[in-house]
Formats: C-alpha cells, sequence, structure tokens
C-alpha cells in the first residue's frame, strides 16, 4: 500500500556528503515501490517539518551525529513517528565505541584491548606521560580513533611511539574522547544483520584494501579497496563470525536492522568486534546492499523489507 | 563461492588520467559549509547580490526582444566579437593594449585553463606554479599529466631566486618548462601580490629560458588598497609581446552564472586555443556573451566595480582585524590589497585539515592549505575566504577559529 515516507539525509553531521548519497539512492528505490517520497534535510525546521507532513514512516537515512546516536530516534519518539533502524537505546550505546565495548566485555564478546583518554585530561591531568605505559600494555602497532564517529574519520595506524601523539591530535579533532586500541592484524569483515523479531544475518563482505589500512579515501573511493562476498571463510569460521554479530547486536538490543563490523585474527581465528553501526552505508559502494545482492535481494527489495519491519506494530 | 565485487563495471575502459579524479575527506567536510548556518571561508563567491538586477533584467529584455535571432543561435569559436570589444576597455584599464584579433573568449577562466594545459602538456611535461597556487589550475595540469613544480611564494609574490635556480637545474638537464603559471595581483589562494621587480624578473627569464607565462588575472580590478602595478602583459607588449598568455574572467566582475573568460595570447597560440573551442564547445554561450555586452555597454558597470571593492574591503578588514585581536601568537597571515582571500600559517605542528574537522562541528568552514600544493606542503596553513560573508559573521568565525586553534596548541604541548 502507497505509504507517505520522509526520508531524512544530509543532517549536521561530518558524514554529510555520504547520507546525502545514501538518502538520494533511499529515495529513488521508495518510489519505485509505489510510495511517496518527501526528502528532509535535518536542521533546526526538522520537527517543524515532521510535523507539517503527514508522515507514516520516517527513513533515517543519516550517518554519524545525530542519526546514529539516538537523537533523531528520540525525536520521533516524541512525535510517535515509526521510524527505520534500531531505538534509542542501541543508537546511544552503539555510537559511543567506549560503553559499546565495556557491554561487549560485559558479556564476553572479544573486542580489541583499549584504554581511552580524553581532551581535558591531556590539557589538565598531564595525561601524555600515561602513554608509555599503555604502549607497554597494548604494544604497538595501536588504532588510534575517536570514539563517537563513524566513516573511518580520524581513525590511524600508530606504528612507532613517535607518531603516537600526533594520531591522538588527530582523532580528537573528531570527538571529545579518544581510544587507543591493539591492532588486530587479520582479516576485516562486515555482517549484516536484519530482522525483527529473528534477525539473521547475510552473506559476510571481507574488505582488502589496497593500502595497509581502510581509511576514508579507502572507503569512499571506488577502486581503493577490494571486496569479497560472501568473504573468504571456512564454514566454521563463518559461523563463529556470524554468531558473535548476532551476539553483538542482542547484547545492544538492536532490532530491525545493523551491521557489525570486526577483525577475524590470523592467529587464534579470534573475530574481534571494533562496532556496531545503526545506519549502515547504503550507496553503490556500501557493503549491506552488498551483502543483500550476494543474499539474492535487490536494493529495492532490501529497503521493503526495512521498511516493512518498521512499519510493523 | 566467494567473488570478487566490481563496482564500476567499465573500469576497465578508463583512461589513466581518471585516475586524478576522485573524491576527498577535505570535500566531504566542506560539503557542510553550504549550510546556511556554517559560517563559511571556504568558497570564494562573488558577492553577485550587490549586482542591479533591475538593469540586468532590462539588458536582458532588450536581447530577447530585438535580438534574440542572433542571441539564441551558434557563435563564432573565437567569441563574439562586440564582446571583444568591451573586454578591450576593460584590459586597458589595466594597462594592456590590445586588438580585438588576439582575444579568444572562452567558458569561464577554467576552461581557457583547460584548453592551454592540453595545447601545452604532454604527460611528464614540466610546468611552475606559485605554491601555493590555484587548485583549479593544479587539478588542470594534473589531469594533463604536467609533473608540476611549486616556487615558495612570500609577501612579494613567488621567490625568484628559487625560480631562476629551478629553471637553470632543468634546463642542465635538458627539460622544457613548458609554462609558468601565475596570479599576480591578490593571489588565489594566497592574497599576495607578485612586486613589480619580480614580475619584471619573472618576464626576463621567461624569455632567457624560452617558455611562456600565463597571467591569471581575476582579481586585478579589485584593489582597495596601495597602487597598481603593471600586469606582466603590459611590461611584455612594450618588449616584443612574445612570452605572456594573458588571462582572465567576468566571474569577479559581472558574476560567475555567466560562465565568461577570456584569453589573449601570441596568435599561433590563440588559434589553437579557438580550434580547441571548437573541438569541445563549438562556441561559448551565446546568450551570455550577449548579456556581458550589454552589462560593459551601460557605463553603471563600473559603479558596480566601486560597489563591490567596498563590500569587499569592509570584509577584509573585518577578517585582518579580528585575526590581528585573537590568533595566538606563532601564527601569520597576509595581508591582501585587494580580491578575496587571506592566506593563514598556523605553527608547523598544527594541521589544518585537522582543525577543519573540529571547525565544522563548531559552524566555521574554511579550505586546508594542502589542496593548493601539488606536493606535500601546506599541512599547517589555510585559505581564508572573506569574500562571502557580512562582517558581523566574518568576526564571529574567526574567533571561534582563534579558541580552536589556542585549544589545538594547548593540546600539543601537553605532549612536550
Amino acid at each position: 500500500m502507497k505509504k507517505n515516507i520522509a526520508v531524512l539525509m544530509g543532517g549536521r553531521s561530518l558524514e554529510r556528503e555520504f547520507s546525502i548519497k545514501s538518502g538520494q539512492r533511499i529515495s529513488n528505490a521508495l518510489r519505485k515501490l509505489g510510495h511517496n517520497v518527501i526528502k528532509m534535510d535535518v536542521n533546526e525546521s526538522i520537527v517543524d517539518n515532521l510535523n507539517s507532513e503527514k508522515i507514516d514512516l520516517v527513513y533515517i537515512a543519516l550517518h554519524g551525529k545525530d542519526g546514529e546516536d539516538g537523537t533523531i530516534q528520540e525525536i520521533l519518539e516524541v512525535l510517535g513517528i515509526p521510524y527505520t533502524g534500531p531505538g534509542v537505546y542501541p543508537n546511544v550505546l552503539s555510537f559511543d565505541k567506549i560503553i559499546s565495548k565495556q557491554i561487549f566485555i560485559s558479556k564476553e564478546i572479544p573486542t580489541p584491548p583499549f584504554y581511552f583518554l580524553n581532551t581535558s585530561s591531556f590539557r589538565e591531568l598531564g595525561s601524555s606521560k600515561l602513554l608509555p605505559f599503555i604502549i607497554e600494555k597494548i604494544g604497538l602497532p595501536m588504532v588510534v580513533k575517536p570514539s563517537a564517529q563513524g566513516s573511518a574519520l580520524g581513525i590511524r595506524i600508530v606504528n612507532d611511539k613517535e607518531s603516537l601523539p600526533e594520531a591522538i591530535i588527530y582523532a580528537l579533532s573528531y570527538s571529545k574522547k579518544v581510544i587507543l586500541e591493539k591492532f588486530i592484524d587479520g582479516v576485516e569483515l562486515a555482517v549484516s544483520i536484519i530482522g525483527k523479531d529473528k534477525p539473521r544475518t547475510l552473506p559476510i563482505v571481507e574488505i582488502v584494501p589496497k593500502k595497509k589500512f581502510f581509511d576514508f579515501e579507502s572507503r569512499s573511493g571506488v577502486g581503493e579497496t577490494d571486496y569479497f562476498v560472501p568473504a573468504r571463510l571456512s564454514p566454521a569460521e563463518d559461523k563463529k563470525v556470524k554468531q558473535t554479530a548476532i551476539a553483538v547486536n542482542n547484547a545492544l538490543r538492536c532490532n530491525r536492522l545493523s551491521r557489525v563490523d570486526m577483525m577475524l585474527d590470523k592467529k587464534g581465528k579470534v573475530p574481534y568486534v571494533l562496532e556496531l553501526n545503526t545506519s549502515p552505508g547504503m550507496t553503490d559502494t556500501s557493503l549491506l546492499p552488498l551483502s543483500a545482492e550476494e543474499a539474492g535481494m535487490s536494493f529495492e527489495q532490501l529497503v521493503d523489507e526495512i521498511i516493512g519491519m518498521s512499519l510493523e506494530k | 563461492m566467494s567473488k570478487k565485487i566490481i563496482f564500476d563495471y567499465w573500469n576497465h575502459l578508463y583512461s589513466s588520467r581518471t585516475e586524478y579524479m576522485f573524491s576527498s575527506e577535505i570535500r566531504d567536510l566542506l560539503s557542510l559549509s553550504a549550510r546556511p548556518d556554517i559560517i563559511s571561508f571556504s568558497g570564494g563567491l562573488p558577492e553577485v547580490k550587490a549586482l542591479n538586477f533591475q538593469r540586468l533584467e532590462r539588458y536582458v529584455k532588450r536581447i530577447i526582444k530585438t535580438d534574440s535571432d542572433i542571441s539564441l543561435q551558434y557563435s563564432g569559436s573565437d567569441g563574439y566579437y562586440p564582446l571583444k570589444t568591451k573586454l578591450i576597455e576593460v584590459m586597458k584599464l589595466e594597462g594592456i593594449d590590445e586588438v580585438e584579433e588576439d582575444i579568444a573568449i572562452t567558458t569561464g577562466g577554467q576552461q581557457a585553463l583547460d584548453l592551454l594545459s592540453k595545447v601545452f602538456i604532454d604527460p611528464g611535461d614540466v610546468v611552475i606554479t606559485e605554491a601555493p597556487s590555484y587548485t583549479g589550475a593544479l587539478n588542470s595540469f594534473k589531469s594533463y599529466e604536467a609533473q608540476i613544480e611549486g616556487i615558495e611564494v612570500d609577501s612579494s609574490g613567488m621567490n625568484v631566486s628559487i625560480l631562476e635556480e629551478k629553471l637553470n637545474e632543468l634546463s642542465k638537464k635538458g627539460i622544457q618548462v613548458k609554462f609558468i603559471y601565475l596570479v599576480p595581483n591578490f593571489s588565489n589562494p594566497s592574497g599576495v601580490t607578485l612586486s613589480l621587480k619580480r614580475r619584471k624578473k619573472i618576464l626576463e627569464l621567461a624569455k632567457k629560458y624560452k617558455t611562456v607565462i600565463l597571467e591569471d588575472n581575476p582579481y586585478g580590478m579589485l584593489r582597495f588598497e596601495g597602487k597598481s602595478i603593471p600586469t606582466i602583459k603590459e611590461l611584455d607588449i612594450k618588449g616584443d609581446n612574445h612570452n605572456v598568455i594573458y588571462l582572465s574572467t567576468l566571474s569577479k566582475l559581472l558574476a560567475p552564472g555567466f560562465r565568461i573568460g577570456w584569453v589573449v595570447a601570441p596568435r599561433p597560440i590563440l588559434e589553437k586555443i579557438i580550434l580547441g573551442v571548437q573541438s569541445t564547445i563549438l562556441c561559448v554561450s551565446t546568450f551570455s556573451q550577449k548579456i556581458a555586452y550589454e552589462y560593459f555597454s551601460d557605463p553603471v558597470w563600473q559603479e558596480n566595480i566601486d560597489k563591490f571593492k567596498s563590500i569587499y574591503s569592509a570584509r577584509r578588514d573585518a577578517m585582518l582585524s579580528t585575526l590581528e585581536s585573537n590568533f595566538p601568537k606563532g601564527s601569520m597571515w597576509s595581508r591582501p590589497e585587494g580580491g578575496f582571500f587571506v592566506w593563514l600559517k598556523l605553527p608547523r605542528y598544527l594541521n589544518t585539515k585537522e582543525l577543519l574537522a573540529d571547525a565544522v562541528r563548531n559552524k566555521v568552514a574554511f579550505v586546508p592549505g594542502s589542496g593548493f600544493y601539488a606536493d606535500s606542503r601546506g599541512l599547517n596553513e589555510a585559505r581564508l575566504a572573506y569574500c562571502t560573508e557580512e562582517t558581523g559573521r566574518i568576526e564571529k568565525g574567526i574567533k571561534i577559529l582563534a579558541g580552536l586553534v589556542k585549544e589545538k596548541i594547548k593540546l600539543y604541548k601537553s605532549f612536550k
């Protein structure tokens, strides 16, 4: 049945451009599915705009701040408008990588060992003196990343102690807290999960950056990274990775949609969980649509399933 | 069965030069600057609102009423002759005395740069630019696979001693420099003006090393302080008029939406440019050229330039005084006497790409310096355009930036 669907895209996040690409593609798919699409940028007029239209469903095509941190979800809860993707709580938990990693640890889900520090602790508490201890405990290379940011923005791999301050300052440009995490040498994997009551995994995507690390340029530029679907894993590894992804999804009380990013380490074959994304990219080069296609779903079918379960009471 | 994903089915067909076309983190961050709540020092956007729209409307109506059979038709690949007569008058105000036959009109200055690159550059050829230099020019030269040698700029423009050394070094290796690209007046991005002494020296060097100068002068008429300096073209005309290709645009004198630029060059070079126009676009929009002709036929256009100058001058003053009273020690910036841009240099250890991420989160945008260099320089530098925002917002934005820079310095020092 034809529905009025508002697609929220753009917004104030640093991933605005990426969100607009996702939003355009989703809007086209919704139109092909016969729905009435209202595209909305997210700014100070968003509440008025949402109120001024008769909207059956909001499709959240936002990435990063506001769209994946629970902000927009809470607004929609107050307004009583159904929306796609997980609810407020899983968004709040997953957006802060420190909190989500603590939850993984409490649920015995493997995640790379880490420490976090915030800007003021460097400026006012002399935290830079901690760095030799952190290097001793975690070892090098180390991944330095902002605690709340997507799209590989602000992330660097540090191979020597001299480069550590620079990487920390870089990460702190994107977030007030920085995570110093053990680098896991292995295979990078993305597992998309879809489904409301019985979440199911889609085929795993294996990411092989041509550069040593999957940074922002690799992510956004075609030809910078090779992708394999399904990932080149043994049946046992495939099963273990998917089980872990579902465990992560459940631990963060995620429903309807998510993508779990992991590193499967070379030695022990342990799937280390890096993070969970509540609004996975939907562009031509995004991983969720790739997985869905491998599972035999067209982009329109994927969008149709996402809106279908979001409209269910 | 696992398979490698092919995102772009046509990848195997693309030319190698498409490798120079890619997205960047900076571009994505700057996409936010289009939002009205962001104070943007990023784009060099002229204040088109200052134009007299009623008069423009009158020109357009007149063209449609009396001249639509010509203005909606194709025109010559070298450009609409009556407009050339007006461009001659415009250039005379800058001391350049040329004839209509020496001009080719292009779709903006950018097409002139593309055509000149096409005319001169084979893959691997060496071209010389200022460092920093206009990104649009660098991208054009790169797309023809030029090897770009950037010569450092100081407060008097391109450093001629380094240029001479470079030319000498290349000549000894038997390498012919194809051209020297310069924006001598209130350069984009540095805001710096090339001194007369250096203009003369660079012309002398161009003659000695048998190369040409591409003199790009979009901002020359927007001087709001100090004395005008002769263009290099004017200096060359006084001699054998052999070594300077002069480029300009109506984007800053009228409006960028018309997409009109022009080239003045020695005849053999001009012939090639005109053939280039023919093979790429047949001709520049006749309609745009007609409107521009009407605009420059109305003496009021010079009053408009004065209006532009007073707007930009007030905005520059707001930016410079706010920089002065708020930026921490160790920061330096250029003091342009015209044009659109201030060039900012922060302490070496600060990275402006990182600062941009912070700035955008705090609703201010600028362009990090690295994009204006063909090599790895400019990491601690930035271009601040004062042409777009009103003075109150300029002051607010610079204060926010100053606060962020101070925080970064404090953070950096905590590691020492």
